[in-house]
Protein backbone atom coordinates (compact mmCIF):
# COMPACT_ATOMS: atom_id res chain seq x y z
CA UNK A 1 0.00 0.00 0.00
CA UNK A 2 1.11 3.35 -0.93
CA UNK A 3 1.88 5.73 2.62
CA UNK A 4 0.93 8.79 1.93
CA UNK A 5 3.36 12.44 2.88
CA UNK A 6 1.40 12.31 6.57
CA UNK A 7 1.94 8.91 7.21
CA UNK A 8 5.41 9.20 6.32
CA UNK A 9 5.86 12.32 8.50
CA UNK A 10 4.17 11.00 11.58
CA UNK A 11 5.97 7.93 11.21
CA UNK A 12 9.16 9.50 11.00
CA UNK A 13 8.36 11.63 14.19
CA UNK A 14 7.15 8.46 16.43
CA UNK A 15 4.00 10.35 16.76
CA UNK A 16 0.75 9.20 17.51
CA UNK A 17 -1.48 10.23 14.60
CA UNK A 18 -2.90 13.14 14.72
CA UNK A 19 -5.63 15.16 12.05
CA UNK A 20 -3.89 16.75 9.21
CA UNK A 21 -5.41 19.89 9.63
CA UNK A 22 -4.83 20.69 13.20
CA UNK A 23 -1.09 19.60 12.53
CA UNK A 24 -0.93 21.90 9.95
CA UNK A 25 -2.14 24.88 11.98
CA UNK A 26 0.00 23.98 14.84
CA UNK A 27 3.05 23.79 12.40
CA UNK A 28 2.34 27.37 10.35
CA UNK A 29 0.89 29.26 13.68
CA UNK A 30 3.05 28.05 16.58
CA UNK A 31 0.32 26.61 18.48
CA UNK A 32 1.32 23.93 20.13
CA UNK A 33 -0.20 20.43 18.80
CA UNK A 34 -2.29 18.83 21.77
CA UNK A 35 -0.93 14.98 21.21
CA UNK A 36 2.38 15.81 20.52
CA UNK A 37 5.04 15.50 23.29
CA UNK A 38 7.02 19.04 24.15
CA UNK A 39 9.87 17.79 23.11
CA UNK A 40 8.68 17.39 19.72
CA UNK A 41 7.03 20.55 19.64
CA UNK A 42 10.21 22.20 20.01
CA UNK A 43 11.87 20.07 17.55
CA UNK A 44 8.77 21.23 14.88
CA UNK A 45 9.21 24.65 16.06
CA UNK A 46 13.29 24.92 15.12
CA UNK A 47 12.44 22.66 12.03
CA UNK A 48 9.95 25.51 10.43
CA UNK A 49 12.15 28.54 11.46
CA UNK A 50 15.23 26.78 9.45
CA UNK A 51 13.03 25.87 6.79
CA UNK A 52 11.24 29.65 6.52
CA UNK A 53 14.64 30.95 6.64
CA UNK A 54 15.98 28.31 3.99
CA UNK A 55 12.63 28.88 1.59
CA UNK A 56 13.26 32.86 1.39
CA UNK A 57 16.84 32.36 0.43
CA UNK A 58 15.85 29.46 -1.73
CA UNK A 59 14.91 30.09 -5.77
CA UNK A 60 11.53 28.52 -6.99
CA UNK A 61 11.14 27.73 -10.72
CA UNK A 62 8.68 29.71 -12.10
CA UNK A 63 6.06 28.06 -14.03
CA UNK A 64 6.95 29.47 -17.60
CA UNK A 65 10.37 28.45 -17.46
CA UNK A 66 9.31 24.42 -16.89
CA UNK A 67 9.58 23.85 -20.95
CA UNK A 68 6.77 21.21 -20.81
CA UNK A 69 4.15 23.64 -20.00
CA UNK A 70 5.06 25.31 -22.93
CA UNK A 71 4.51 22.44 -25.08
CA UNK A 72 1.44 21.71 -23.79
CA UNK A 73 0.00 25.17 -24.58
CA UNK A 74 1.24 25.08 -27.76
CA UNK A 75 -0.58 21.91 -28.51
CA UNK A 76 3.24 20.43 -29.48
CA UNK A 77 1.96 17.61 -27.22
CA UNK A 78 -1.27 16.11 -27.36
CA UNK A 79 -2.92 12.79 -25.90
CA UNK A 80 -3.79 10.15 -28.98
CA UNK A 81 -6.11 7.49 -28.80
CA UNK A 82 -3.88 4.83 -28.18
CA UNK A 83 -4.52 1.64 -30.92
CA UNK A 84 -6.25 -0.94 -29.11
CA UNK A 85 -5.17 -4.42 -29.20
CA UNK A 86 -7.27 -6.21 -32.03
CA UNK A 87 -8.51 -9.95 -31.35
CA UNK A 88 -10.22 -12.43 -33.14
CA UNK A 89 -12.94 -13.59 -31.05
CA UNK A 90 -14.39 -9.94 -31.13
CA UNK A 91 -14.15 -9.34 -35.00
CA UNK A 92 -17.43 -9.02 -36.35
CA UNK A 93 -17.22 -11.73 -39.12
CA UNK A 94 -18.27 -12.62 -43.25
CA UNK A 95 -16.69 -15.27 -44.23
CA UNK A 96 -16.83 -18.43 -42.54
CA UNK A 97 -15.05 -21.77 -43.66
CA UNK A 98 -16.45 -25.01 -41.39
CA UNK A 99 -14.71 -28.61 -42.13
CA UNK A 100 -13.23 -27.48 -45.22
CA UNK A 101 -11.41 -30.44 -47.19
CA UNK A 102 -10.58 -30.06 -50.97
CA UNK A 103 -8.84 -33.19 -52.92
CA UNK A 104 -7.31 -32.55 -56.41
CA UNK A 105 -7.71 -36.23 -57.47
CA UNK A 106 -6.75 -38.38 -54.43
CA UNK A 107 -4.37 -35.63 -53.51
CA UNK A 108 -5.99 -33.88 -50.52
CA UNK A 109 -4.73 -29.97 -50.56
CA UNK A 110 -6.79 -28.69 -47.71
CA UNK A 111 -7.50 -30.76 -44.70
CA UNK A 112 -10.62 -29.61 -42.67
CA UNK A 113 -10.08 -26.48 -42.27
CA UNK A 114 -11.98 -24.08 -39.94
CA UNK A 115 -11.74 -20.44 -39.87
CA UNK A 116 -13.32 -16.76 -39.76
CA UNK A 117 -12.74 -14.20 -41.64
CA UNK A 118 -13.21 -10.83 -40.05
CA UNK A 119 -15.21 -8.33 -41.59
CA UNK A 120 -12.76 -4.70 -43.27
CA UNK A 121 -9.65 -6.32 -42.02
CA UNK A 122 -7.10 -7.06 -44.40
CA UNK A 123 -6.21 -10.90 -43.17
CA UNK A 124 -3.37 -12.59 -45.02
CA UNK A 125 -2.28 -16.02 -45.67
CA UNK A 126 1.08 -17.23 -45.55
CA UNK A 127 3.34 -20.76 -45.53
CA UNK A 128 5.70 -22.53 -48.32
CA UNK A 129 5.17 -23.18 -50.96
CA UNK A 130 2.10 -25.76 -52.24
CA UNK A 131 1.03 -25.52 -48.88
CA UNK A 132 -2.77 -25.03 -50.08
CA UNK A 133 -2.52 -20.94 -49.32
CA UNK A 134 -3.97 -19.76 -52.98
CA UNK A 135 -6.38 -23.08 -52.95
CA UNK A 136 -8.20 -21.88 -50.10
CA UNK A 137 -8.36 -18.42 -51.35
CA UNK A 138 -10.00 -19.63 -54.57
CA UNK A 139 -12.29 -21.46 -52.51
CA UNK A 140 -13.55 -18.12 -51.23
CA UNK A 141 -15.07 -17.74 -55.23
CA UNK A 142 -15.33 -20.85 -56.17
CA UNK A 143 -12.64 -20.70 -59.06
CA UNK A 144 -11.65 -23.82 -58.18
CA UNK A 145 -14.99 -24.96 -59.86
CA UNK A 146 -13.23 -24.84 -62.79
CA UNK A 147 -11.16 -27.02 -62.32
CA UNK A 148 -12.43 -30.90 -63.10
CA UNK A 149 -10.78 -32.84 -60.85
CA UNK A 150 -11.18 -30.67 -57.95
CA UNK A 151 -13.40 -31.95 -55.33
CA UNK A 152 -14.62 -29.75 -52.40
CA UNK A 153 -16.07 -31.09 -48.93
CA UNK A 154 -17.04 -28.27 -46.09
CA UNK A 155 -18.60 -25.62 -46.12
CA UNK A 156 -17.53 -22.01 -46.50
CA UNK A 157 -20.35 -19.08 -45.60
CA UNK A 158 -20.97 -15.70 -46.94
CA UNK A 159 -23.06 -13.57 -44.48
CA UNK A 160 -24.19 -17.14 -43.41
CA UNK A 161 -25.10 -18.07 -46.53
CA UNK A 162 -23.46 -21.57 -47.93
CA UNK A 163 -21.80 -20.41 -51.22
CA UNK A 164 -20.90 -24.25 -52.02
CA UNK A 165 -24.75 -24.63 -52.06
CA UNK A 166 -26.11 -25.99 -56.00
CA UNK A 167 -29.01 -23.06 -55.95
CA UNK A 168 -26.39 -20.06 -55.40
CA UNK A 169 -25.97 -18.28 -57.98
CA UNK A 170 -21.76 -18.40 -59.11
CA UNK A 171 -21.37 -15.13 -61.28
CA UNK A 172 -23.28 -13.01 -58.19
CA UNK A 173 -20.91 -14.69 -55.91
CA UNK A 174 -18.10 -13.42 -57.92
CA UNK A 175 -19.18 -9.91 -57.75
CA UNK A 176 -19.52 -9.91 -54.17
CA UNK A 177 -16.57 -11.37 -53.63
CA UNK A 178 -14.06 -9.95 -56.20
CA UNK A 179 -10.36 -11.01 -57.12
CA UNK A 180 -7.24 -10.00 -58.31
CA UNK A 181 -4.61 -11.71 -59.89
CA UNK A 182 -0.45 -12.63 -59.29
CA UNK A 183 0.08 -10.99 -62.95
CA UNK A 184 -1.87 -7.83 -63.83
CA UNK A 185 -4.66 -8.94 -66.66
CA UNK A 186 -6.06 -5.58 -67.83
CA UNK A 187 -8.49 -6.41 -70.85
CA UNK A 188 -6.80 -5.07 -74.13
CA UNK A 189 -9.55 -2.51 -73.99
CA UNK A 190 -9.16 1.48 -72.74
CA UNK A 191 -8.58 2.10 -69.02
CA UNK A 192 -12.25 3.77 -68.93
CA UNK A 193 -13.61 0.75 -70.60
CA UNK A 194 -11.92 -1.64 -68.40
CA UNK A 195 -13.15 -0.38 -65.30
CA UNK A 196 -17.10 0.08 -66.90
CA UNK A 197 -16.94 -3.78 -68.34
CA UNK A 198 -18.22 -4.99 -64.72
CA UNK A 199 -20.95 -2.22 -64.66
CA UNK A 200 -22.03 -2.84 -68.75
CA UNK A 201 -22.12 -6.54 -67.93
CA UNK A 202 -24.95 -6.03 -65.57
CA UNK A 203 -26.63 -3.88 -68.58
CA UNK A 204 -25.54 -0.14 -66.92
CA UNK A 205 -25.53 1.88 -69.49
CA UNK A 206 -25.85 5.72 -68.19
CA UNK A 207 -23.15 7.41 -69.09
CA UNK A 208 -23.42 10.14 -66.02
CA UNK A 209 -23.84 7.00 -63.96
CA UNK A 210 -20.74 5.22 -65.91
CA UNK A 211 -18.22 8.76 -65.79
CA UNK A 212 -18.51 8.96 -62.31
CA UNK A 213 -18.25 5.20 -60.94
CA UNK A 214 -14.87 4.77 -63.13
CA UNK A 215 -13.35 8.42 -61.51
CA UNK A 216 -14.64 7.04 -58.00
CA UNK A 217 -12.82 3.43 -58.67
CA UNK A 218 -10.12 4.92 -59.70
CA UNK A 219 -9.89 7.52 -57.05
CA UNK A 220 -10.19 4.55 -54.79
CA UNK A 221 -7.23 3.03 -56.29
CA UNK A 222 -5.14 5.62 -56.13
CA UNK A 223 -4.87 5.94 -59.87
CA UNK A 224 -6.66 8.89 -60.93
CA UNK A 225 -4.41 11.49 -60.73
CA UNK A 226 -1.71 9.49 -63.34
CA UNK A 227 -4.40 8.48 -65.83
CA UNK A 228 -7.17 11.13 -65.96
CA UNK A 229 -5.69 12.72 -68.70
CA UNK A 230 -5.80 9.18 -70.78
CA UNK A 231 -8.72 7.93 -69.60
CA UNK A 232 -9.15 6.22 -73.63
CA UNK A 233 -6.08 5.01 -74.02
CA UNK A 234 -4.92 1.39 -73.99
CA UNK A 235 -5.02 0.17 -70.92
CA UNK A 236 -1.99 -1.88 -72.03
CA UNK A 237 0.12 0.90 -72.19
CA UNK A 238 0.38 1.48 -68.47
CA UNK A 239 3.14 0.47 -66.05
CA UNK A 240 3.05 -3.19 -64.42
CA UNK A 241 2.01 -1.29 -61.08
CA UNK A 242 -0.33 1.01 -62.74
CA UNK A 243 -2.09 -2.45 -64.49
CA UNK A 244 -2.39 -4.00 -61.31
CA UNK A 245 -4.06 -0.93 -59.69
CA UNK A 246 -6.14 -0.49 -62.77
CA UNK A 247 -7.54 -3.94 -61.96
CA UNK A 248 -8.02 -3.10 -58.23
CA UNK A 249 -10.18 -0.96 -59.73
CA UNK A 250 -12.04 -3.00 -62.17
CA UNK A 251 -12.40 -4.96 -58.86
CA UNK A 252 -14.17 -2.27 -56.82
CA UNK A 253 -16.37 -0.63 -59.29
CA UNK A 254 -18.79 -3.56 -58.82
CA UNK A 255 -18.95 -2.80 -54.95
CA UNK A 256 -17.93 -6.17 -54.32
CA UNK A 257 -18.20 -7.08 -50.52
CA UNK A 258 -14.69 -9.20 -50.15
CA UNK A 259 -11.52 -8.70 -52.55
CA UNK A 260 -9.34 -11.55 -52.93
CA UNK A 261 -5.71 -10.76 -53.81
CA UNK A 262 -3.49 -13.57 -55.15
CA UNK A 263 0.52 -12.40 -54.36
CA UNK A 264 -0.88 -9.09 -55.89
CA UNK A 265 2.83 -7.55 -55.92
CA UNK A 266 5.27 -10.50 -56.83
CA UNK A 267 5.40 -9.04 -60.12
CA UNK A 268 5.70 -5.52 -59.36
CA UNK A 269 9.05 -3.48 -58.49
CA UNK A 270 9.40 -2.49 -54.51
CA UNK A 271 8.13 1.33 -55.42
CA UNK A 272 4.53 -0.08 -57.12
CA UNK A 273 4.63 -2.53 -53.90
CA UNK A 274 4.76 0.19 -51.77
CA UNK A 275 1.92 2.06 -53.59
CA UNK A 276 -0.46 -0.94 -53.69
CA UNK A 277 0.50 -1.51 -49.98
CA UNK A 278 -0.88 1.91 -49.06
CA UNK A 279 -3.80 1.14 -51.68
CA UNK A 280 -4.43 -2.13 -48.97
CA UNK A 281 -4.47 0.48 -45.93
CA UNK A 282 -7.08 2.33 -47.19
CA UNK A 283 -9.23 -0.48 -49.15
CA UNK A 284 -9.46 -2.15 -45.91
CA UNK A 285 -11.75 0.93 -44.34
CA UNK A 286 -13.94 0.10 -47.11
CA UNK A 287 -14.18 -3.68 -47.82
CA UNK A 288 -13.03 -7.32 -46.18
CA UNK A 289 -9.61 -7.78 -47.87
CA UNK A 290 -8.13 -11.64 -48.32
CA UNK A 291 -3.96 -11.43 -49.39
CA UNK A 292 -1.93 -14.75 -50.16
CA UNK A 293 0.95 -13.33 -50.22
CA UNK A 294 5.03 -15.39 -50.12
CA UNK A 295 6.37 -11.95 -48.69
CA UNK A 296 6.09 -12.47 -44.88
CA UNK A 297 6.81 -8.76 -44.02
CA UNK A 298 4.92 -8.02 -46.43
CA UNK A 299 1.64 -9.91 -44.69
CA UNK A 300 3.33 -8.26 -41.68
CA UNK A 301 3.00 -4.59 -43.01
CA UNK A 302 -0.59 -4.65 -44.62
CA UNK A 303 -2.77 -7.14 -42.62
CA UNK A 304 -4.33 -7.39 -39.33
CA UNK A 305 -4.94 -10.86 -38.92
CA UNK A 306 -2.25 -13.37 -40.13
CA UNK A 307 -2.65 -17.42 -40.76
CA UNK A 308 -0.09 -20.24 -41.35
CA UNK A 309 -1.05 -22.78 -43.91
CA UNK A 310 1.54 -25.84 -43.89
CA UNK A 311 0.89 -29.06 -45.84
CA UNK A 312 -2.90 -28.02 -46.28
CA UNK A 313 -3.45 -27.39 -42.46
CA UNK A 314 -4.26 -24.11 -40.93
CA UNK A 315 -1.36 -24.27 -38.38
CA UNK A 316 -2.47 -20.98 -36.39
CA UNK A 317 -4.34 -17.95 -36.87
CA UNK A 318 -4.18 -15.16 -34.87
CA UNK A 319 -3.75 -11.27 -34.83
CA UNK A 320 -0.67 -10.13 -36.76
CA UNK A 321 0.69 -8.25 -34.00
CA UNK A 322 1.20 -11.40 -31.58
CA UNK A 323 2.10 -13.42 -34.64
CA UNK A 324 4.96 -11.64 -35.32
CA UNK A 325 6.07 -11.11 -32.17
CA UNK A 326 5.29 -13.97 -30.05
CA UNK A 327 3.65 -16.37 -32.03
CA UNK A 328 2.27 -19.71 -30.15
CA UNK A 329 3.49 -22.73 -32.35
CA UNK A 330 6.95 -23.31 -32.71
CA UNK A 331 6.62 -24.69 -36.43
CA UNK A 332 5.19 -20.86 -37.19
CA UNK A 333 8.08 -19.25 -35.49
CA UNK A 334 10.74 -20.97 -37.15
CA UNK A 335 9.09 -20.48 -40.93
CA UNK A 336 8.48 -16.27 -39.78
CA UNK A 337 12.56 -16.61 -38.60
CA UNK A 338 13.90 -18.24 -41.98
CA UNK A 339 14.64 -21.29 -39.97
CA UNK A 340 12.40 -23.45 -41.85
CA UNK A 341 10.73 -23.00 -45.27
CA UNK B 1 1.35 10.11 -45.36
CA UNK B 2 2.22 6.93 -45.37
CA UNK B 3 0.77 4.26 -42.41
CA UNK B 4 4.16 4.08 -41.30
CA UNK B 5 4.63 7.62 -40.75
CA UNK B 6 1.75 7.86 -39.07
CA UNK B 7 2.74 4.99 -36.91
CA UNK B 8 6.24 6.80 -36.00
CA UNK B 9 4.02 9.90 -35.48
CA UNK B 10 1.80 8.11 -33.36
CA UNK B 11 5.27 6.85 -31.18
CA UNK B 12 6.74 10.32 -31.89
CA UNK B 13 3.65 11.84 -29.33
CA UNK B 14 3.93 8.69 -27.01
CA UNK B 15 7.74 9.97 -26.07
CA UNK B 16 7.13 13.55 -25.82
CA UNK B 17 3.88 12.81 -23.35
CA UNK B 18 6.65 10.93 -21.56
CA UNK B 19 9.30 13.79 -22.06
CA UNK B 20 6.58 16.33 -20.96
CA UNK B 21 5.55 13.89 -18.21
CA UNK B 22 9.43 13.36 -16.71
CA UNK B 23 10.20 16.90 -16.97
CA UNK B 24 7.44 17.83 -14.87
CA UNK B 25 8.31 15.18 -12.60
CA UNK B 26 12.48 16.47 -12.46
CA UNK B 27 10.80 20.38 -11.83
CA UNK B 28 8.63 19.42 -9.21
CA UNK B 29 11.22 17.50 -7.43
CA UNK B 30 13.89 20.58 -7.49
CA UNK B 31 11.22 22.72 -6.41
CA UNK B 32 9.86 20.37 -3.17
CA UNK B 33 13.63 20.47 -2.20
CA UNK B 34 13.74 23.97 -2.36
CA UNK B 35 10.87 25.06 -0.36
CA UNK B 36 10.89 21.64 1.68
CA UNK B 37 7.73 20.86 0.49
CA UNK B 38 6.86 17.46 1.55
CA UNK B 39 2.96 17.89 -0.22
CA UNK B 40 5.24 18.28 -3.77
CA UNK B 41 7.81 15.92 -3.57
CA UNK B 42 4.90 12.94 -2.42
CA UNK B 43 3.03 14.34 -5.92
CA UNK B 44 6.16 13.55 -7.92
CA UNK B 45 6.48 10.21 -6.14
CA UNK B 46 2.69 9.56 -6.48
CA UNK B 47 2.83 10.65 -10.40
CA UNK B 48 5.61 8.26 -10.66
CA UNK B 49 3.56 5.29 -11.83
CA UNK B 50 2.06 7.13 -15.03
CA UNK B 51 5.70 7.29 -16.18
CA UNK B 52 6.23 3.56 -16.14
CA UNK B 53 3.38 2.98 -17.69
CA UNK B 54 4.24 5.08 -20.28
CA UNK B 55 7.62 3.27 -20.50
CA UNK B 56 6.23 -0.26 -20.85
CA UNK B 57 3.51 1.63 -23.95
CA UNK B 58 6.52 3.16 -26.13
CA UNK B 59 8.58 -0.14 -25.73
CA UNK B 60 5.07 -1.97 -27.11
CA UNK B 61 4.88 -0.02 -29.91
CA UNK B 62 8.43 0.06 -30.81
CA UNK B 63 8.95 -3.83 -30.60
CA UNK B 64 5.47 -3.67 -33.03
CA UNK B 65 6.79 -1.43 -35.42
CA UNK B 66 10.27 -3.33 -35.59
CA UNK B 67 8.37 -6.61 -35.97
CA UNK B 68 6.12 -5.61 -38.57
CA UNK B 69 7.01 -2.73 -40.63
CA UNK B 70 10.49 -3.39 -41.34
CA UNK B 71 12.15 -0.04 -40.92
CA UNK B 72 15.15 1.54 -42.02
CA UNK B 73 17.75 4.20 -42.09
CA UNK B 74 16.52 7.40 -39.78
CA UNK B 75 12.87 5.19 -39.42
CA UNK B 76 14.78 2.59 -38.09
CA UNK B 77 17.44 4.74 -35.79
CA UNK B 78 14.31 6.76 -34.60
CA UNK B 79 12.91 3.78 -32.94
CA UNK B 80 15.77 2.26 -31.66
CA UNK B 81 15.87 6.57 -30.22
CA UNK B 82 12.88 5.77 -28.49
CA UNK B 83 13.63 2.89 -26.89
CA UNK B 84 16.92 4.03 -25.08
CA UNK B 85 14.93 7.58 -24.20
CA UNK B 86 11.91 6.23 -22.42
CA UNK B 87 14.42 4.11 -20.85
CA UNK B 88 16.53 6.98 -20.07
CA UNK B 89 13.41 8.99 -18.92
CA UNK B 90 12.01 6.19 -17.06
CA UNK B 91 15.28 6.37 -14.89
CA UNK B 92 15.09 10.11 -14.75
CA UNK B 93 11.06 9.43 -12.75
CA UNK B 94 13.04 7.17 -10.82
CA UNK B 95 15.38 9.19 -9.46
CA UNK B 96 12.92 12.18 -9.00
CA UNK B 97 10.85 10.41 -6.91
CA UNK B 98 14.02 8.48 -4.71
CA UNK B 99 14.81 12.51 -4.33
CA UNK B 100 11.57 13.45 -3.71
CA UNK B 101 11.25 10.59 -0.98
CA UNK B 102 14.71 12.20 1.29
CA UNK B 103 13.13 15.60 0.70
CA UNK B 104 9.92 14.23 2.65
CA UNK B 105 12.58 13.08 5.16
CA UNK B 106 14.58 16.28 4.91
CA UNK B 107 11.73 18.35 5.20
CA UNK B 108 11.44 17.10 9.07
CA UNK B 109 14.31 18.49 10.31
CA UNK B 110 16.27 21.62 9.83
CA UNK B 111 18.24 22.25 6.95
CA UNK B 112 22.00 22.63 6.48
CA UNK B 113 24.27 25.14 5.01
CA UNK B 114 25.44 23.36 2.31
CA UNK B 115 21.40 22.74 0.99
CA UNK B 116 21.99 25.60 -1.12
CA UNK B 117 24.55 23.94 -3.41
CA UNK B 118 22.19 21.04 -3.38
CA UNK B 119 19.60 23.03 -4.99
CA UNK B 120 22.14 24.99 -7.37
CA UNK B 121 22.53 21.21 -8.69
CA UNK B 122 19.03 20.57 -8.94
CA UNK B 123 18.49 23.66 -10.91
CA UNK B 124 21.56 22.27 -13.30
CA UNK B 125 20.44 18.77 -13.81
CA UNK B 126 17.32 20.79 -14.64
CA UNK B 127 18.81 22.93 -17.52
CA UNK B 128 20.74 19.82 -17.83
CA UNK B 129 17.47 17.97 -19.30
CA UNK B 130 15.24 21.11 -20.76
CA UNK B 131 18.52 21.22 -22.88
CA UNK B 132 18.70 17.75 -23.92
CA UNK B 133 14.23 17.73 -24.37
CA UNK B 134 14.43 20.72 -26.72
CA UNK B 135 17.54 19.67 -28.59
CA UNK B 136 15.38 16.00 -29.40
CA UNK B 137 12.19 18.31 -30.38
CA UNK B 138 13.88 20.40 -32.52
CA UNK B 139 15.83 18.18 -33.41
CA UNK B 140 19.26 20.58 -33.11
CA UNK B 141 22.48 18.58 -32.82
CA UNK B 142 24.30 21.65 -31.29
CA UNK B 143 22.06 21.91 -28.37
CA UNK B 144 23.13 18.22 -27.73
CA UNK B 145 26.28 18.98 -28.14
CA UNK B 146 26.16 21.49 -25.32
CA UNK B 147 24.44 18.89 -22.84
CA UNK B 148 27.33 17.20 -22.56
CA UNK B 149 29.41 20.41 -22.02
CA UNK B 150 27.03 21.03 -18.82
CA UNK B 151 27.36 17.87 -16.91
CA UNK B 152 31.06 19.05 -15.69
CA UNK B 153 29.61 21.60 -13.96
CA UNK B 154 26.79 19.15 -12.37
CA UNK B 155 30.10 16.32 -11.26
CA UNK B 156 31.92 19.28 -9.79
CA UNK B 157 29.27 20.17 -7.40
CA UNK B 158 28.41 16.70 -7.15
CA UNK B 159 31.90 16.55 -5.67
CA UNK B 160 31.83 19.27 -3.25
CA UNK B 161 28.59 18.44 -2.13
CA UNK B 162 29.93 15.09 -0.85
CA UNK B 163 33.07 16.66 0.38
CA UNK B 164 31.24 19.25 2.51
CA UNK B 165 28.88 16.79 4.10
CA UNK B 166 31.68 14.58 5.42
CA UNK B 167 32.85 17.76 6.70
CA UNK B 168 29.38 18.29 8.44
CA UNK B 169 29.32 14.94 9.71
CA UNK B 170 32.44 14.91 11.22
CA UNK B 171 31.63 18.31 13.45
CA UNK B 172 27.77 17.26 14.01
CA UNK B 173 27.19 13.47 14.24
CA UNK B 174 23.36 14.47 14.92
CA UNK B 175 23.03 15.36 11.71
CA UNK B 176 24.32 12.51 9.81
CA UNK B 177 21.26 10.79 8.52
CA UNK B 178 20.98 13.94 6.80
CA UNK B 179 24.18 14.48 5.78
CA UNK B 180 23.88 10.54 4.28
CA UNK B 181 20.14 11.92 2.27
CA UNK B 182 22.03 15.01 1.20
CA UNK B 183 24.45 12.55 -0.46
CA UNK B 184 22.12 10.74 -2.02
CA UNK B 185 20.42 13.02 -3.45
CA UNK B 186 23.18 14.94 -4.52
CA UNK B 187 24.51 11.52 -6.46
CA UNK B 188 21.13 11.23 -7.87
CA UNK B 189 20.94 14.37 -9.25
CA UNK B 190 24.30 13.99 -10.60
CA UNK B 191 22.52 10.61 -12.27
CA UNK B 192 19.98 12.81 -13.95
CA UNK B 193 22.78 15.07 -15.57
CA UNK B 194 24.54 11.47 -16.55
CA UNK B 195 21.13 10.35 -18.09
CA UNK B 196 20.40 13.84 -19.94
CA UNK B 197 23.27 13.63 -21.47
CA UNK B 198 22.25 9.92 -22.56
CA UNK B 199 19.51 12.02 -24.38
CA UNK B 200 21.33 14.52 -26.55
CA UNK B 201 23.53 11.15 -27.57
CA UNK B 202 20.20 9.61 -28.46
CA UNK B 203 19.25 13.14 -30.19
CA UNK B 204 22.51 13.08 -32.09
CA UNK B 205 22.28 9.51 -33.37
CA UNK B 206 18.68 9.52 -34.56
CA UNK B 207 19.69 12.68 -36.36
CA UNK B 208 22.83 12.26 -37.41
CA UNK B 209 23.42 8.21 -36.94
CA UNK B 210 26.54 8.75 -35.77
CA UNK B 211 27.49 7.47 -32.46
CA UNK B 212 29.19 10.30 -29.68
CA UNK B 213 28.66 8.22 -26.80
CA UNK B 214 31.28 8.67 -23.96
CA UNK B 215 33.29 11.40 -26.08
CA UNK B 216 32.26 13.78 -23.38
CA UNK B 217 34.85 12.41 -21.21
CA UNK B 218 37.88 13.25 -23.92
CA UNK B 219 36.25 16.77 -24.55
CA UNK B 220 38.62 19.91 -24.23
CA UNK B 221 38.15 19.78 -20.81
CA UNK B 222 42.19 19.68 -19.89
Amino acid sequence: MQMNCWDKITRNLGIKRVRKDTFMQCYCNKKRVPDISRSMGKYLKENRRGCLKFNKSGQDMKQEQVLSNNLMAAGVVQDMVPQNKISLDKEHCCLEVKDLDLFYGSNQALKSINMKVPVKRATAFIGPSGCGKSTLLRCFNRLNDLIDVCRVQGEIKLDGENIYDPKVDVAELRRRVGMVFQKPNPFPKSIFDNIAFGLRLKGIRNKKHLNEVVEKSLKGAALWEEVKDRLYESALGLSGGQQQRLVIARAIAIEPDVILLDEPCSALDPISTSKIEELIHQLKERYTIVIVTHNMQQAARVSDFTAYMYLGELIEYRDTITMFTNPKEKTTEEYITGRFG
Amino acid sequence: MTHLTQELDRLNMKVMQMVVQTEQALSKTVNAFSRMDADLAQEVVDHDKEINELEVLIDQLCLRLLALEQPVARDLRFILGAMRLSNDLERIGDESANISDATIFLSLHPPLEFYDQIQIMGQKAYDMLQEAIIAFSSPDTERAVNVCRMDFEVDEINSKVIKLSIEHMSQDSKTIEQCVQSINIARRLERVADLATNIAETTMFIVQGTSIKHSCQFDDRV
